[in-house]
């Protein structure tokens, strides 16, 4: 066992080990502080991971290791990450201290349980991206769900048992399919090799082998789960209700990392194990993510609760994450995983914006807090800022993930993307694709602007009764709050203007998927002309 | 002026196509030089100090932040302001004259890369420098330093946080502009572009506590993310068809060399499709940041921000960005069939359609914005019109004169607390110490007229008209453009001669205790012996300090001076402009036109050379321009007359002609009259904003309110209803659990039975098949 | 092992039980599983009512040992050992609870707990 391996399962370990320890041990007033200093720590081992990564072969699974554990179904302990989920591990052991910070005025109660069960998320968040094996993967997938049920269960606001309930049936619904389907592929793939695996580099290998039908049953499985999860028009629902009901840091990790479970299951699992599958309906779930895009946006500039409103945003904005999946092609692939990695800075950033915002007023009810930027300039400044950043303004986060998914859907017609240009090599969606998925930038600009310019700006309006909820309120931000910000501001910044750095990292995979894709296709349209050819020597095809 | 080098100055005698000359000297055949060669040359890198130029501003909004964030309660964000925009200014200046004549590129760092096996897409940070580049660097940094020293004293209510706002977003807006100019390839230009409408809307919106400046500020970005959009599907349309986002790469491209030799003999039908969207793409956003119809509503709305916003980004510099765009992309929109048609039309309607409201309404600086509407709409006709050097000439001069008739407008605002209603207002130029405003709004105002000679505005009106009479099957376009130029004399000068002249008279506005600070009660720095006391006894108007003065000054010397302009290579380029223009992309001709152009320079030198180029025709008998001179000329003195006599005071004031007498009442009230409703209507925008709200927003929003309830309803309905089944289920068989175990047993013992009987029945069958 | 004490069961026993004898035991065995049951499903009496499940486990337990002896298996005994061991705990504990019980309600009828829904 190499350091690395060390150090990436001290990722998993160490949160696991603070949550035992704050459960067990510690006293509640000592909870927050384990939490911070465990999450600060766990960032060390994950720079270090980082600084060995080999970057130029990143299409390769590194830092791996395995063992057996289950050997009767095939079950490893086998972890190991490529690029793409290095840096998504990366995002998710960022946002941990950020977290942490944020909840220390917000929580008051039961400080050992949350900060128990934070850590536990934590963990598991590492887990599914850093697992080699389907039963693993699957395993911490679902495992992730119990540290927020608890999370939106016990700390969140009014409706809370209706919105945990919700997030938890809905979502571990549609795995229970994911978890079929995936258990049909490795059926299917030890009739192909004779051996049981679940490892999942041979199964991806292998997968692309099953008939259309076939796959097509295996990716609505796989859909059922992930759509939810992502969550794709009409699977949507559960999330407004959970991002309303969760404590920041719930949403904020919700945002920042689960929902990109979704689109990570899609860009790992569904696409490479149903590849024509896939192929066949990219343009039908184009259709869905661009449906999306343009509802969920229009049902933002109606909304009166500040939180709702961004939940709904994460919705049309994840839609632009799967239509550059369903596009297929490089720039696709690659703007939809910058989009995965930026979009919780942003996004996350909005709903610790609105948590401090509720730790004053205990509203989030726009007709009642208003004009704030006269009370909280600083609070206004970052609101702003972060609205912009998810307007999608260049030069910040939103921006490059954005351009290359709509040029994607452009570069995925064939005959718009004239041979020989670049990324051009099939169709599955066109020009239109990108014409109704660009209306979503006018429409963020119109509801984030709406947002905007009624919490900032404005006459100030405050509710009558604030101030009698125990400690008095302070004007603006804190350095602790802004201690919180900074890093999302910093990554916004960074993504905005150093995208370059990330899409050389994920360059190697994304190519190879793109490639695997491409030659299953290929592959099959070879053998239906094959078949086409005999038809038309029979005559029965004039 | 302009120290040409000499190898520059053979060139420019000696190209005809300056592009592929400069890559290959021996292109001797421009025929073949057009299908080969690298029409842009080689790019070479240019010197780092360039970089100054956009990141000086970013300095200076950073540092305006730190001010901000440690309380800063002086002028100092004003001075930091001003010093950095005047080193950019320099810088530029020395850009422009060490410019030996070939493009170059300077490289800050990677921005977006992604590759394509061997292909990739390649967006940098880094800057193109030609000259369109350095034509737009130097108005745009050059009035940046001066709006912003006027600034310095129009803001100093506000000293403290807003202050440093104020300037912290003015440094950040000329960065993006520079950005908007000087990037090397679409996404830069795309990133200045939204950048600068960030600015624009942070600076309307700055008096964030007023609902109006909000919604204005909103309404700004909003459509201008319209335009945006199409903007940004051109860009992608761009990088799919061509490969390329670098101007640098894009200008050589093979593809869109043949495109042109193809489009200038007429032969459209060989472009495809995409190619010909790409423009009419582009043309949305240029239509929105440059406020052409129909997306024209936001700019007058935007006279919420402080005036020195108004001048600089809503009259100067940012609304012409539009004009910048299809000048740099001009070979792009060449091979568009339908493009530059369309935005010759969009700028004529536009200017008719703008001059008319601007005659009925009442608040000077709407005046002035609807006017910079009409300008810009000239500025459109001039480049579809295929004059890019007439548009880009009017670009320059507006930028002067509309600035300076801003700040003057701005200067009344604020010595009269605000007051912009022309009929509240009477001989201001009169009253003590407004001595200078009185003069330099005089000189504007001539200059947005085009009184013949005088003014630089003339010149380059007179360019863009007179390309319309040459160009067949155009000349409706220039008679419009005729009758525009007569409206806009018209209403430039009622504002001159309701305000300016006359007797003195002055209502102050709503704004005098807390002017340009409606609700920043901390921030609130006024002078209490200047503006008390406004309800019982007098009100004194607040003449401007030396910085407002000195700014108007300069800038009314530049309105006159740019006359010079037209004059500098007047024989080779119609002017200093042209020489610019011609050697950059926004001149960018195909070698058949250009043959034809010189086969034609002998009769007419206001030919650009138009696509499936004809002789010019002769417009009464006469050369084009002399003809627009008299026509042009006489027009403007028209419209002044005629405001002269409706609105202008008696005696030598309103030219003998007027009768004016106080301030509220002019002949034109009676005439207005007979008019019946049509004045009301321009004064109310020919209701394009309502209908805007009738029949976009609201439908809109209706339609929003119904998806909020069809989710509720029927997409979480029906996950409801897929929750609520087991649990109907449930309902149905829980009465079966009573309680009393004896009915369990009798349930199991009967369920037992039943399982028996089936089995039994199973077993016999099978029995009784076998 | 168990080979062995198959044997030794075998020469003890050198008969497997014929088929009407078995028969017998399974009557007997029914019968008690039937009174068993009826006297459950009429009585209310807890106590009575344990008794009856008593009384259906050892028809059962019946009917396991005679087909045990009846096939000449040692399973069928191994399981009604368990199930006497069982029964025995479930004595022990079920009466406890029924003491319990009373103490509660002063009763022995089952009905008074119905609302337990159990």
């Amino acid at each position: 066992m190499s350091m690395e391996v060390i150090q990436l399962g001290l990722l998993m370990d160490l949160p696991i080990l603070a949550a035992l320890l704050i459960a067990f041990v510690g006293k509640p007033k000592n909870a927050y502080k384990i939490a911070l200093i465990t999450s600060l720590i766990t960032v060390l081992p994950m720079l270090g991971l980082l600084a060995s990564f080999d970057w130029s072969h990143g299409d390769q699974y590194q830092f791996a290791w395995s063992l057996s554990w289950l050997p009767d179904l095939g079950l490893n302990l086998s972890i190991g990450v490529d690029s793409v989920a290095m840096l998504l591990i990366a995002l998710s052991v960022l946002l941990g201290p950020i977290v942490v910070l944020a909840s220390k005025r917000a929580i008051i109660e039961n400080r050992k349980m949350y900060y128990a069960w934070l850590m536990v998320l934590q963990a598991a968040m590492v887990g599914v991206f850093a697992s080699r094996d389907l039963l693993l993967f699957y395993i911490f997938f679902e495992f992730t769900l119990l540290p927020m049920f608890i999370l939106i269960r016990v700390f969140g606001s009014t409706n809370r048992v209706a919105a945990s309930m919700k997030f938890f049936l809905y979502t571990f619904t549609g795995s229970m399919m994911t978890l079929a389907g995936m258990v049909y592929v490795v059926y299917f793939v030890s009739t192909q090799t004779g051996v049981w695996t679940l490892d999942i580099a041979t199964l991806t290998h292998h997968a692309g082998a099953m008939s259309l039908t076939e796959q097509t049953w295996v990716l609505a499985a796989l859909l059922a789960g992930f759509a939810v999860k992502v969550p794709l028009f009409p699977f949507h629902t559960w999330l407004p209700l959970a991002h309303t009901e969760a404590p920041t840091a719930g949403s904020v990790i919700l945002a920042g990392v689960l929902l990109k479970l979704g689109t990570y299951g899609i860009y790992r699992f569904a696409i490479p194990l149903a590849p024509n599958a896939f192929y066949e309906y990219a343009p039908a779930i184009a259709v869905l993510a661009i449906i999306g895009i343009i509802y969920a946006g229009l049902i933002c500039w109606v909304q009166t609760d500040i939180k709702k409103l961004v939940a709904y945003s994460s919705v049309s904005h994840l839609g632009f994450c799967v239509l550059g999946l369903a596009a297929l092609n490089v720039s696709g692939f690659s703007g939809s995983i910058l989009y995965m990695l930026s979009h919780g800075l942003s996004t996350g950033g909005l709903f610790l914006m609105i948590g401090f915002m509720y730790e004053r007023y205990h509203t989030r009810d726009m007709r009642q807090v208003a004009g704030l930027a006269s009370k909280m300039p600083v609070w206004a400044t970052f609101m702003v800022f972060f609205a912009m950043a998810s307007v999608g303004l260049p030069g910040l986060n939103g921006f490059p993930s954005e351009v290359l998914c709509l040029i994607s859907a452009f570069q995925s017609d064939a005959a718009w993307s004239a041979a020989g240009e670049p990324g051009a090599w099939g169709s599955t969606l066109g020009p239109w694709f990108a014409v109704f998925a660009g209306t979503g930038m006018v429409i963020a600009a119109m509801y984030l602007l709406y947002m905007v310019g009624k919490i900032c700006f404005g006459p100030l309006v405050e509710p009558k009764d604030h101030g009698h909820h125990g400690d008095p309120i302070p004007k603006d931000l804190t350095a602790r709050e802004i201690t919180s910000l900074v890093p999302l501001t910093a990554g916004c910044l960074f993504f905005g203007l150093q995208p370059t750095i990330l899409l050389d990292a994920i360059e190697k995979p994304v190519n190879a998927t793109v490639n695997l894709v491409e030659h299953s296709v290929e592959s099959m349209n070879a053998s239906n002309e094959q078949t086409d050819f005999n038809i038309i020597a029979e005559g029965a095809n004039p | 002026m302009i120290q040409l080098t000499p190898q520059l100055t053979t060139l420019l005698s000696t190209l005809t196509n300056p592009m592929v000359a400069l890559s290959d000297p021996a292109a001797a055949d421009p025929h073949a030089a057009a299908t080969t060669a690298h029409a842009v040359g080689e790019v070479g890198h240019g010197p780092a100090w360039v970089l100054l130029i956009p990141f000086l501003p970013l300095l200076g909004f950073v540092l305006n932040a730190i001010y901000a964030a440690i309380g800063n309660k002086s002028k100092l964000p004003a001075w930091t302001t001003v010093g950095l925009l005047a080193v950019a200014f320099a810088t530029t200046l020395s850009m422009f004259l060490s410019y030996d004549g070939s493009p170059y590129t300077v490289h800050a760092f990677d921005w977006i890369q992604v590759h394509f096996g061997d292909k990739s897409m390649i967006a940098d940070f880094s800057f193109y420098v030609d000259k369109l580049t350095i034509l737009w660097m130097l108005f745009v940094t050059g009035l940046a330093t001066l709006i912003a020293l006027y600034a310095s004293e129009y803001m100093s209510n506000d000293i403290g946080t807003g202050y440093c706002r104020f300037f912290s977003a003015f440094g950040l807006f000329v960065f993006s502009m520079s950005c908007l100019v000087m990037g090397d390839n679409l996404l830069m230009l795309y990133l200045g572009w939204e950048g600068v409408g960030l600015c624009s809307y942070l600076l309307i919106g700055y008096f964030y506590k007023k609902p109006s400046a909000v919604a204005a500020a909103k309404k700004a970005f909003i459509v201008n993310r319209i335009g945006d959009l199409g903007l940004a599907l051109g860009i992608y349309l761009t990088f799919v068809h061509f490969g390329t986002l670098e101007f640098a790469e894009l200008f050589s491209n093979e593809k869109l060399m043949g495109y042109v030799a193809d489009a200038s003999v007429g032969n459209f039908s060989a472009i495809p499709g995409q190619a010909q969207w790409i423009a009419l793409l582009l043309m949305i956003g240029a239509f929105g940041k440059s406020a052409q119809f129909p997306l024209y509503v936001w700019l007058p709305d935007a006279m919420e921000g402080p005036t020195p916003v108004s001048a600089l980004i809503h009259a100067a510099t940012m609304v012409t960005a539009g004009v910048y765009l299809i000048a740099r992309m001009y070979p792009v929109f060449l091979v568009s069939e339908f493009a530059l048609p369309t935005v010759a039309w969009i700028g004529t309607i536009t200017a008719v359609l703008a001059a008319t409201i601007g005659m009925a309404q009442f608040d000077i600086k709407r005046i002035m914005a609807y006017s910079t509407v009409s300008q810009l709409g000239y500025m459109f006709a001039g480049l579809g019109l295929l004059t890019t050097t007439g548009a880009a000439f009017h670009v320059l001069t507006h930028a002067f004169f509309k600035a300076l008739l801003f700040l003057a407008c701005g200067a009344v605002m604020h010595g009269f607390a605000g007051q912009l209603d022309l009929r509240k207002l009477s001989g201001v130029a009169w009253m003590k110490g407004w001595g200078i405003v009185g003069v330099t709004m005089l000189i504007g105002c001539m200059n947005l007229a085009g009184l013949p000679y005088i003014t630089s505005g003339f010149y380059s009106k007179d360019m863009i008209i007179a390309e319309a009479f040459v160009t067949p099957g155009y000349s409706i376009i220039g008679w419009l453009l005729i009758v525009t130029a007569i409206l806009t004399a018209y209403y430039t000068f009622r504002v001159y001669f309701r305000v300016f002249v006359g007797p003195q008279h002055a209502e102050p506005g709503n704004e005098h205790h807390d002017h340009d600070d409606h609700a920043h009660g901390e921030e609130h720095n006024h002078d209490a012996g200047q503006h008390g006391d406004h309800h019982s006894s007098g009100f004194h108007p607040h003449a401007p300090g030396w910085a407002v003065n000195v700014v108007l000054a300069v800038l009314a010397f530049a309105s006159i001076a740019a006359i010079s302009l037209a004059y500098i290579d007047k024989a080779e380029h119609h002017g200093w402009v042209g020489s610019m223009v011609h050697d950059s992309t926004a001149y960018f001709h195909s070698p058949y036109v250009e043959q034809a152009h010189h086969a034609a320079e002998g009769t007419a030198h206001a030919v650009d050379g138009p696509v499936g180029f004809k002789a010019p025709k002769a417009v009464f008998g006469m050369d084009a321009h002399t003809a627009m001179i008299l026509i042009t000329g006489i027009g403007g003195i028209f419209g002044v007359l005629v405001a002269a006599f409706f609105h202008g005071p008696k005696g030598w004031q309103g030219l003998f002609i007027g009768g004016r007498t106080e301030a509220a009442k002019c002949r034109m009230d009676a005439v207005a009259r007979r008019f019946g409703p049509i004045p009301k209507m321009a004064e109310n925008k020919w209701y394009v904003d309502e209908i805007y709200h009738a029949i976009l927003v609201a439908p809109l929003r209706v339609f929003s309110h119904v998806l909020h309830w069809l989710d509720k309803l029927l997409v979480d309905g029906l996950v409801n209803l897929f929750g609520f089944l087991p649990r109907l289920f449930a309902w149905v068989i829980r009465p079966s659990q009573s309680g009393v175990l004896q009915g369990y047993a009798v349930n199991m013992a009967g369920g037992v039975v039943i399982l028996l009987v089936v089995v039994i029945v199973v077993v016999l069958r099978a029995g009784g098949a076998a | 092992m168990i080979d062995s004490a198959l044997v030794l069961a075998q020469q003890s026993f050198p008969a497997p039980l014929g088929d009407s004898m078995l028969a017998h035991y399974l009557f007997v065995s029914a019968a008690m599983f039937v009174i068993g049951l009826v006297g459950f499903v009429t009585r209310k009496n807890m106590i009575i009512m344990f008794l009856c499940t008593e009384l259906m486990f050892q028809g059962a337990g019946l009917a396991l040992i005679a087909f045990g002896r009846h096939h000449l298996g040692a399973d069928g005994q191994t399981f009604v050992i368990f199930v006497l061991c069982v029964a025995a705990a479930e004595a022990a504990m079920a009466l406890a609870l029924v003491v319990l019980l009373f103490r509660h309600r002063e009763t022995l009828s089952a009905e008074a707990w119905k609302e337990l829904n159990g």
